[in-house]
């Protein structure tokens, strides 16, 4: 559609990582999709106007029949680390144009690439990404989602809207209620599964989806706002010590967050205990009511779920929840799992390969775009772009701009974050956050 | 059946070389014009049976783990006999008989200090400096001691050091057990020469007239391997004040772990050193148990200022590092400080030291237990790892650790129990608290009981029957116990 941004993109593994890159760029960009099982393989083809080639990965043979010459990105992300680094290492010496990114659950790999002795361009963890979505949504009260943009100095902020929100903002038009935290913007309603631009007539009700852009402050005085009386959470409980729960542990108690984990499989539990003298560790299944009632688990001010099965993930939410936990975040790893949860009562679910694929999508957009949010699976994102100095909008007041689907909530300019008000022009080269719906990305970064 | 010829071999071989030893007092002797040749026939019967002992291992398969256990335990006997011949030999009635004269080898190379001597100084120049020399070569153990000098025994050498290293691990100061065995001799010679240095300055300089050179020598070899061992009658009792702090001060480095020593003065990592939990636990033990014992001495009227505090500090730290000097005769002090002079004997030095008895880190570490177990009966489910310096200790360690301490409480009840039960019959009269004593300075290597078995006073008075069954304890001490009990298992002797 847009020849002068689309990229031939080579995707290296078709399981739920795969098809999620592959369906956040099939439109814009040239995608070949490399898998041994042409069971996955096939549902993508049908779905997608991808090329499909059933060959293994790891053989340097195979990916140059499959042409990874012509390759400028090219995606390894099957859920083994060996055959990635290898696949990663094959196309570098036949393609060395083409960058290179890797999936990979090895802490050493990724230290190794840290240091720069790993011959690729970037390395993704699914668990490192996933344990840091989970701890940025504790770190905000009535979270669902958020992100952090510009070296954290703007945050993307998904809120429930909930009864217990402050009167003062709920059924009053926006316009009338002074309380809106100052350095931010409301840049999206999601409301029955669309998306509202909030204007200054609109209303706010209990079961909004709030999106909201701004300082990591405003983010924090926003969430004081919608759910008030929630301080800083200090005690998480973590359910599963696998390698994502291990992860989610190990960040919350850098953070100085008090943990408790458990897990049932006692080599696991010891090696974990072992490995994270902060968090208190129980070998329990977190299934047994007199367990959970003598460790007041009840009382904990939010609870992660990341064991390996949905369904174990939804029941133990919702024991916890008969229990008395008041805040609920699960891993999900069946998409359709994501409903469920969220129908009995889960406040947050996170997809591991979701979030890794948000990650790995960033590298495939135009080059000026440094960095993509997925909200509502993958129906709206939030973008961090540069603007061209060709783009209409240059120059405008933002109450000029004409509104079609995307709004601006900051910018960043010379380095600093700039909050825009009516007044303001936007000018080339400044860095702008805005939020749209999926489909319209390609407008976006078009028209900026 | 276990084959033992290649283990009778090797201990022949340690023998060999260690009865080379003598050549020392030898010197001394000819040097002093005393006798010389109960040196020398002492050392060569030893050599001839080493060579015998060798001969027999001649063509055996090489030692393996299990034959490990008996080489250390028959090698600290033969040492000790090689100890006890000089004063066989030299046919001094105060030790001629062979079960005092292998009580008092025993006592030296297992760095006790109990003696059954009553009038130390009659002995001869040359065979006083033996028993200090003796303590000496004990201290940081004769098989470290062989495998830092000889290179034929490193096979196997790992699991002979571990035996007969103090503590419940070796410390990892170099992967290469021959380079660890001569870092800890280095820094043990290192720390001799300057005690005994310091000590002598003092006694050219009139610090202290009673200070000689012979003094400073002979004190120094037996303040580093927490022997206790002195010529003088009354123990450190006439020196000056100064050299008083002065074997405070080595005595409570040699309590402590060698390799942490090592780190400290060699590499220079003071940081490390000052936050190992052992070192503080024990640092703090002293202090505080001598802060009591000087408040104690001074509200009684029996010291006052600076001695209350050195008095207590000195037998304090000589009690816990399980020296056994004694620079007072405390046997009169009151049953509370008493109380706190066993109790330390039972505490003893550091892992990896020259001290004996039960070590810091056991106590640390079971208390660490203790806290588990508590917190574990209000949370059944929790896993909790137990930490040393940060470093998770394995379960099965934590279990040697507690099977270590119930033997050593076995021991010392049965101990206690055999010579109150020789007391009874024929040996001298004693109360329960001297035969308790008794055994927790034998079991524990520490040198001086209670009663007539006081720091002044000698175990001559105790039969033969209790002297044997401390010479056991000294030796069962010495190489904690597990080695030699394990010896005695069915299943060892069973292939």
């Amino acid at each position: 559609m847009y020849p002068a941004a689309a990229v031939k993109i080579f995707v290296i593994g078709a399981g739920q990582v795969g098809s999620t890159i592959v369906e956040a760029l099939h439109g814009e960009h040239n995608i070949t999709v490399i898998d041994l099982d042409s069971g996955r393989l096939t549902p993508l083809a049908y779905r997608y106007d991808v090329a499909t080639v059933e060959a293994n990965g790891a053989s340097r043979r195979s990916l140059a029949d499959a042409g990874v010459r012509e390759a400028d990105l090219v995606i390894a992300c099957t859920s083994r680390d060996e055959a990635n680094l290898v696949a990663a290492t094959f196309a570098r010496i036949e393609a060395p144009r083409a960058t290179t990114v890797i999936r990979t659950s090895n802490v050493e790999y990724i230290e190794l690439w840290r240091e720069g002795r790993l011959d690729v361009d970037f390395v993704v963890s699914s668990e490192i990404e996933t344990a840091h979505a989970i701890t940025r949504v504790i770190g905000v009260p009535a979270a669902v989602q958020t992100d952090v943009f510009a070296d954290g100095q703007v945050q993307m902020v998904e809120y429930d809207v909930s009864e217990h929100s402050n009167p003062d903002v709920l059924g009053k038009p926006l316009r009338e209620c002074g309380l809106v935290p100052r350095d931010s913007r409301l840049v999206g309603i999601i409301r029955d599964d669309s998306m509202t631009i909030p204007r200054g007539n609109t209303v706010i009700t209990a079961g909004d989806r709030l999106v909201v852009v701004g300082s990591p402050e405003a983010a924090q005085a926003w969430g004081q706002l919608l759910a008030p009386g929630e301080g800083a959470v200090e005690d998480v409980v973590v359910f599963g010590g696998g390698k994502v729960g291990l992860a989610i542990a190990r960040q919350l108690v850098e953070k100085h967050i008090g943990v408790r984990l458990i897990e049932p499989n006692r080599d696991r539990a010891r090696r974990i205990a072992e490995e994270l003298p902060g968090a208190r560790v129980y070998q329990a299944t977190g299934l047994d009511p007199d367990f959970l009632e003598r460790e007041r688990i009840g009382q904990t001010q939010a609870a992660v779920f990341a064991m390996r099965e949905d369904a174990m993930n939804h029941y133990a939410a919702t024991l916890a929840r008969v229990h008395g936990v008041d805040f609920t975040i699960a891993i999900v790893h069946d998409p359709i799992a994501r409903e469920v949860y969220e129908h009995s009562g889960v406040d947050v679910s996170v997809n591991p390969r979701q979030v890794t694929a948000e990650e790995i999508v960033r590298f495939a957009h135009d080059p000026r775009t440094q960095q993509v949010a997925m909200l509502e699976g993958d129906r709206f994102e939030v973008l961090d772009i540069t603007t061209s100095p060709s783009s209409e909008y240059v120059g405008l007041r933002f109450r000029e701009m004409p509104i079609r689907g995307a709004v601006i909530g900051a910018i960043v300019r010379d380095g600093a974050p700039v909050f825009p008000h009516s007044d303001d022009i936007l000018q080339a080269g400044d860095r702008v956050i805005v939020f749209t719906e999926s489909s319209r990305v390609a407008d976006v970064e078009r028209v900026l | 059946m276990v084959d033992l010829r290649g283990a009778f071999g090797l201990v022949g071989t340690l023998t060999k070389y260690l009865s080379v030893a003598v050549l020392f007092p030898t010197a001394l002797a000819i040097g002093y014009h005393e006798p010389f040749w109960p040196f020398l026939a002492a050392g060569a019967i030893m050599v001839l049976a080493g060579l015998g002992l060798e001969r027999l291992g001649r063509g055996a398969p090489p030692i393996g783990f299990r034959e490990g256990f008996f080489v250390v335990s028959v090698t600290w006997l033969s040492a000790a006999l090689l100890g006890a011949l000089p004063y066989l030999l030299s046919g001094n009635p105060q030790i001629d008989r062979p079960v005092d004269a292998y009580f008092e080898a025993m006592s030296g190379f297992t760095t006790t200090g109990s003696s059954v001597l009553t009038d130390i100084p009659a002995l001869d120049q040359s065979m006083l400096m033996w028993r200090q020399f003796t303590q000496w070569l004990g201290g940081m153990g004769i098989i470290v001691l062989a495998l830092a000098v000889l290179p034929r025994l490193r096979v196997g050498g790992r699991q002979l050091l571990e035996s007969e290293m103090p503590g419940p691990e070796v410390d990892d100061l170099a992967d290469r057990i021959r380079s660890t065995a001569q870092r800890l001799w280095l820094l043990y010679v290192a720390l001799t020469a300057a005690q005994a240095l310091i000590l002598a300055i003092f006694g050219w300089t009139g610090i202290d007239d009673r200070m000689d050179p012979f003094n400073a020598l002979a004190h120094a070899f037996t303040t580093l391997p927490t022997g206790g061992f002195s010529p003088e009658a009354r123990s450190v009792e006439p020196f000056s004040a100064a050299s008083q702090w002065v074997i405070i001060v080595f005595m409570t480095l040699a309590g402590m772990n060698f390799a942490l020593l090592y780190r400290l003065f060699v590499r220079r990592r003071a940081r490390a050193a000052a936050r190992d939990e052992e070192a503080r636990l024990y640092l703090a033990i002293l202090a505080s148990m001598s802060v009591l014992l000087a408040v104690e001495l001074w509200r009684e009227g029996i010291h006052t200022g600076e001695a209350a505090f050195r008095q207590a500090t000195f037998q304090v730290v000589s009690m816990m590092t399980t020296t056994g000097y004694g620079s007072t005769d405390y046997i009169v002090w009151p049953a509370i400080a008493l109380m706190i002079l066993v109790g330390v004997m039972l505490v003893g030095g550091s892992a990896g030291s020259t001290g004996g008895a039960i070590k810091v880190v056991r106590h640390l570490l079971i208390g660490k237990m203790l806290r588990r177990e508590l917190r574990q009966t209000l949370h059944p489910e929790a896993v909790m790892p137990i930490r040393l310096n940060g470093a998770v200790v394995d379960e099965r360690t934590l279990r040697a650790i507690t099977a270590f301490v119930l033997l050593y409480i076995g021991l010392f009840a049965a101990g206690a129990g055999l010579i109150a039960l020789d007391a009874a019959f024929e040996g001298p009269p004693l109360t329960a608290f001297d035969a308790i004593a008794a055994t927790a300075t034998t079991l524990g290597n520490v040198g001086p009981g209670l009663g007539f078995a006081g720091p002044m006073g000698s175990f001559e008075p105790f039969s033969d029957f209790s002297t044997i069954v401390m010479i056991a304890l000294m030796w069962l001490g010495r190489l904690e116990i597990i080695p030699i009990v394990v010896l005695l298992t069915r299943g060892y002797w069973r292939v």
